[in-house]
């Protein structure tokens, strides 16, 4: 199978022409927006896979198809599609889970209203994240990256009358907005600087050899490279989309939305575009790397802010309750081990982490919609448990994605990739920081990860709700076996014995020894792998919970920390008294400045203006309208008058013939004379 | 003179089928049509009389622009080929109009009379001897009184005919003395000859006397005021299809055929509007004729309550803009006046086609019975609108277009200080007159709710349907893409 660059635009088309469907289905046409949605998809599916064939034969070729979109003057704006393999594996996974979550919300969704609604937003979803991957050109990309926030805006606020759900919405869009100006300010720099936003573009591409070394020579304020500033712009919007800290907050709440849309968007692809992002434009990031006497390289803020981030989500997610929300924080620390990969230089490793990582976490995610969906909408996991009996398929699924993504070794597929980003850290030159705060993080992710199952599915139910739940019907649990399927079978074409997607992915083959020096680092992880879910089962799974009201073992024995950890080390309630107080102040003094000053003169001005209207009036009414009145009647009665004159007598049409005759004749004969 | 018979039968192959497919159609019925039930032989008038119009369109149009035929005496240059063609055109739609509404007898009849005035129409596209268009003329003419009093069962339409019969029998009195006078003048019935003779003997008071008897029939023909008393009347009485020929081919033909004798043949005795240097000569009289349309036939429309008689004020009033065309076509050329005319034409039959298939529906020729027409049928509701609108020169239609194209022709005449360029203002301030009864219509038409008891829903015929369509869409693609229609003139 083959699909050339130029029909690479077929694959978003497809999904974008069933949410148009889906838009225009009235409410009672489930089916039939459904249907759209998920033969769309299916379709994008398969023209992925052609693509990962046509890819695959030329894996280190990067093929483009560029067209004029508009010309203002001697400048035309260009656009295109690219395909190589980096697009064609994303492609191929955003298509395949996204079509098991549509799957999947056919069941969850059932009993919901706006189903049509659901699905056309689906879509939209799916097209504009499948045009992030195809685009060859930053101003494509930013496009199709903002048609998806506008999708997960719709999404997470989908249930829209709960006000913590619009709240959330609104909450996701601005927050993502702010990365999004560092990235549009990134572009435009880039733009002035070189004039074109297309990637490849036969030589004169941005990401072609010329362009970066003309942007890694210039310098700006500050010893920064010209390539180290727009490439850290760039990145604040994959800082925005991906949840990074310091802009993770809005990741948590976005749970607000239905669960496939937590699996599909925050866990499986929409946060992945940010690492796709910075994955796409990492020759701009590594421009700067081999200079010198430069104050910061791009790489090393991406790697910093990828431990933190990592940690960060991997501590704060031991502290919470909801189901959803441990998914959530899980979600923010795996993207920070993939920035972390970008950072010390292994987007290889960043986007494998980054595929198996889709398929575990949306089979943890949709295993929570299982769960949740059984359980009548309960999401506290203090009220549920002793679910694994009642819930077999949901608990041996769960239970795969939660020992892929702890990274139980070698059999599970998150194990290989996170072993891979561990060791591009532990080579990386600069420092061993981000390999500390990544092993840290191993630690905490297996420990939350027990807690999460030893909750939810063992121990006895403490709830009504969860005393009663039962297994879904099959569309609902087939998707899951799938997922754990990949979950376990991925990690087997990135095992350091044969690096097959290393190898495709870059276009370069990767020798194994370079990404396994030894077993030293492997066991150590391993060891702490163990650490981390002995300690987690010795004070969840040993004793279990009673009732939904006894406190957490932690908490009992680390309080300060337990509720640190439940208040999300308190982001929110910083961003609130700084930015948010600073945000009101600056509204405060606005507000005065318009109410008072700019009122004032409004003010004056609209008075002039009435007195002026006033005196315009009183002239207009008994002046210029009256008399437009009156003039107006007068025509009217001119009609009437005149048509009284039309008296339909035949005799009197012909006199009036024969004197308009004679008056003509006579006008010109004395015109003559005259 | 040698009568170049190849080259003649050529240049009227057109004509010739369409007096061939007279024939048919009056064979027809005669032998066949007799046992068939009426309905059968309306369709089968109607689809023969459509087939010799398209035939004779198809001919002309291939025969395309020669110039002078027969040493002179008919002129097929790009006005005379494009006037055929329109003509053709709108005598068609008026068949499908017919096909779908008539209730008359005489099928054959109606449709070979149709066809004869198209072939009156077509040659005084095209006559340029003072004898061959007078013909012309009167085969147009003769045509149209029988077509007003064709519907036998009212009394109006024969009051209408009448009415029609004794105007014009004046006008072409009027029209041939005149002729006659220019012969005795310059004796020759040649145009150019005419104009050769005029240029050297100067201006006479006959002269003036035959220019005016000249205009007197122009003024009829185009129902120009104060010639066109004759129109309400015969708009109002006649069968809607027969008045929709009278108000947009008749038109047009007569427009064609004036415009061809006055700036050619009687060009010496044009004399100047402009102030400083004002001459009399037929532009004054023309002059005056256009501002007495416009001002009657706006402020008259603005009494109606009938939509007949609305329609025939609206016509005299764009006679008014009609004859600035006219006027300015001495140095714009043909091609504003041409796009005007033929526009004009188009929503005409378009509007009174509405009428018709009302009328063949029971609803009243009052602009009251129109109330609620946007549900009692959308298709006539949609159709009614774009041809007012059109009517009343709104943007993108056509009929924007052509009040463009002669408004800026008429300023260009003789610039802003002269009697054209305050006629095209005159003009132009009238539209807002116009819209004000033109939007009455589209009023009760789209906003009103139907009257209690007359909320039917109204069948529209498939041909008239058709024919109402066919006129809307040319009408927003001549409004889009003028040089479609212009481009004959280039």
């Amino acid at each position: 199978m083959n699909l050339s660059a130029s029909s690479l635009w077929l694959i978003p088309a497809l999904p974008l022409l069933a949410a148009a469907i889906g838009a225009l289905t009235p409410r009672g046409g489930r089916s039939l927006a459904s249907g759209a949605a998920i033969i769309a998809m299916v379709g994008a599916l398969g023209l992925s896979v052609a693509a990962l064939g046509t890819a695959l034969a030329h894996p280190a070729a990067h093929l483009t198809d560029n067209f004029t979109w508009f010309s203002i003057g001697t400048d035309a704006v260009r656009l295109g599609w690219l395909l190589d393999p980096l697009t064609a594996f994303m492609a191929v996974m955003v298509s395949f889970v996204g079509l098991l979550i549509f799957i999947f919300s056919l069941g969850y969704m059932k009993e919901d209203a706006n189903f049509t609604r659901f699905f056309c937003f689906l879509s939209l979803f799916a097209a504009a994240m499948l045009g992030v991957l195809v685009a060859n050109s930053l101003l494509l990309v930013f496009v199709c990256w903002e048609l998806v926030g506008l999708a997960s805006y719709l999404l997470i606020g989908f249930w829209f009358h709960k006000p913590s759900a619009a709240a959330a919405a609104k909450k996701a869009f601005i927050t993502t907005r702010i990365g999004d100006l560092g990235l549009l300010l990134g572009m435009l720099w880039l733009y002035h600087v070189r004039g074109t936003l297309l990637f490849y573009d036969g030589g004169n591409g941005v990401l072609e050899p010329s362009s970066l070394a003309l942007l890694s020579h210039g310098k700006i304020a500050g010893g920064i490279a010209l390539s180290t500033a727009i490439g850290l712009l760039i990145f604040c919007g994959a800082i925005g989309k991906s949840g990074q800290f310091p802009l993770h907050v809005w990741l948590p709440d976005a749970m607000e939305g239905p669960t496939p849309v937590s699996a599909l968007i925050h866990a499986a692809t929409m946060v992945a575009a940010g690492v796709f992002l910075i994955a796409r434009v990492y020759p701009l990031m590594l421009a700067d790397q081999h200079l010198a006497n430069v104050s910061v390289h791009a790489l090393t803020v991406v790697a910093g802010i990828g431990a933190i981030t990592a940690l960060l989500g991997a501590a704060i997610a031991v502290g919470q309750n909801d189901i959803k929300r441990v998914l959530a924080f899980s979600t923010v620390s795996q993207l920070g081990y993939m920035m972390l990969a970008l950072g010390v230089g292994s987007w290889v490793a960043a986007i494998f982490h980054l595929l198996t990582h889709a398929f575990f976490k949306a089979l943890l995610f949709l295993g929570a919609g299982s769960v949740i969906h059984a359980a009548h909408h309960e999401q506290d996991m203090r009220r549920l448990g002793g679910l694994g009996r009642r819930m077999k398929i949901t608990f041996a699924t769960f239970a795969v994605g939660m020992m892929a993504l702890a990274g139980v070794p070698f059999l599970f597929s998150g194990f290989w990739s996170k072993e891979g980003i561990l060791h591009a850290a532990h080579a990386w030159p600069v420092s061993q920081l981000p390999l500390i705060a990544g092993l840290i993080a191993v630690v905490l992710t297996a420990f939350y990860m027990t807690r999460l199952v030893a909750e939810v599915f063992l121990g006895s139910p403490r709830s009504d709700a969860a005393s009663h739940a039962h297994e879904n019907s099959p569309v609902m649990t087939v998707p899951l076996v799938i997922l754990a399927i990949g979950a376990v079978l991925l990690g087997l074409i990135g095992t350091p014995a044969w690096p097959w997607l290393q190898s495709n992915l870059g276009g370069v083959v990767v020798p194994a020894e370079s990404i396994f020096e030894g077993p030293g680092l492997m066991v150590l992880s391993i060891v702490l792998v163990c650490l981390g879910l002995g300690v987690g089962w010795a004070l969840y799974g040993w004793r279990k919970r009673r009732d939904a009201f006894a406190p957490d073992p932690l908490a009992v024995a680390m309080p300060g920390v337990f509720a640190a950890l439940a208040a999300k080390l308190g982001f929110d309630e910083f961003y609130a008294l700084t930015f948010g107080r600073l945000n009101q102040l600056l509204a405060v003094v606005a507000d005065g400045l318009d109410r008072w000053v700019w009122g004032g003169i409004i003010s004056g001005v609209a008075w002039m203006g009435e007195a002026l209207g006033t005196f315009d009036r009183e002239m207009d009414e008994s002046g210029l309208n009256g008399g437009f009145d009156a003039a107006s009647e007068k025509l009217r009665g001119v009609g009437n008058a005149y048509s009284r004159a039309q008296t339909g007598e035949a005799h009197g049409y012909l006199r009036t013939l024969a004197v308009a005759f004679v008056v003509l004749a006579l006008l010109l004969l004395l015109g003559g004379v005259l | 003179m040698t009568t170049n018979y190849p080259e003649l039968f050529c240049a009227f192959a057109g004509e010739a089928s369409l007096v061939l497919g007279m024939l048919v159609v009056l064979g027809y019925d005669l032998t066949v049509g007799r046992k068939r039930s009426p309905t059968e032989r309306w369709q089968a008038s109607c689809i023969l009389g459509g087939a010799a119009l398209f035939s004779a369109l198809v001919v002309g149009l291939r025969v395309g622009v020669v110039g002078p035929v027969l040493g002179g005496e008919f002129m097929l240059d790009a006005l005379g080929v494009g006037t055929r063609a329109a003509v053709l055109v709108l005598a068609g739609l008026t068949l499908m109009l017919t096909a779908g509404t008539a209730r008359l007898r005489n099928p054959a009849e109606f449709v070979a009379i149709v066809l004869l005035a198209a072939t009156g129409f077509s040659l005084m596209a095209v006559a340029q001897q003072l004898l061959v268009a007078f013909l012309a003329l009167e085969l147009a003419s003769l045509s149209l009184y029988v077509l007003a009093g064709f519907d036998k069962t009212r009394p109006e339409s024969a009051e209408a005919a009448l009415k029609y019969f004794l105007f014009g029998g004046m006008s072409a009195a009027f029209l041939l003395f005149g002729f006659s006078l220019l012969y005795g003048l310059t004796g020759s019935i040649d145009t150019s000859a005419i104009a050769a003779a005029l240029a050297a003997q100067g201006s006479s008071p006959l002269l003036s006397v035959a220019l005016v008897m000249v205009l007197v029939a122009f003024g009829f023909k185009a129902a120009a005021a104060p010639f066109h008393l004759w129109a309400p009347d015969v708009y109002q009485g006649a069968p809607a299809t027969s008045a929709a020929l009278i108000a947009s081919a008749s038109k047009l033909a007569g427009l064609t055929f004036f415009v061809r004798l006055l700036w050619p043949g009687l060009g010496y005795a044009t004399g100047d509007v402009a102030l400083r240097h004002f001459s009399p000569g037929w532009l004054a009289v023309v002059a005056l004729l256009s501002a007495a349309s416009l001002l009657v036939g706006n402020f008259g429309a603005l009494a109606q309550s009938n939509l007949r008689r609305l329609l025939a004020y609206s016509a005299i009033a764009h006679a008014g803009a009609l004859l600035l065309g006219v006027m300015a076509a001495g140095t714009a050329g043909p091609a504003p006046l041409y796009f005007y005319a033929a526009t004009y034409g188009l929503a005409t039959v378009g509007a009174f086609g509405v009428v018709a298939v009302l009328e063949a529906a029971g609803v009243g020729p009052q602009i009251a019975d129109l109330a609620g027409l946007y549900r009692r049928s959308p298709l006539l509701a949609g159709c009614l609108f774009i041809f007012i609108l059109s009517l009343a020169g709104i943007p993108p239609l056509a009929g924007f277009f052509g009040k463009f194209a002669v408004f800026a022709a008429a300023l260009n005449f003789g610039g802003l200080a002269s009697v054209t360029g305050w006629l095209a203002f005159a003009a132009i301030f009238l539209s807002a007159v116009a819209l004000y009864y033109y939007l009455r219509v589209l009023k009760q038409a789209l906003v009103a709710p139907p009257a209690p008891g007359a909320d039917g829903r109204i069948a529209v015929p498939g041909a008239a349907a058709l024919a109402l369509l066919l006129a809307a869409l040319l009408l927003v693609v001549l409004g889009v893409f003028p040089s479609l229609l212009l481009q004959i003139f280039s």
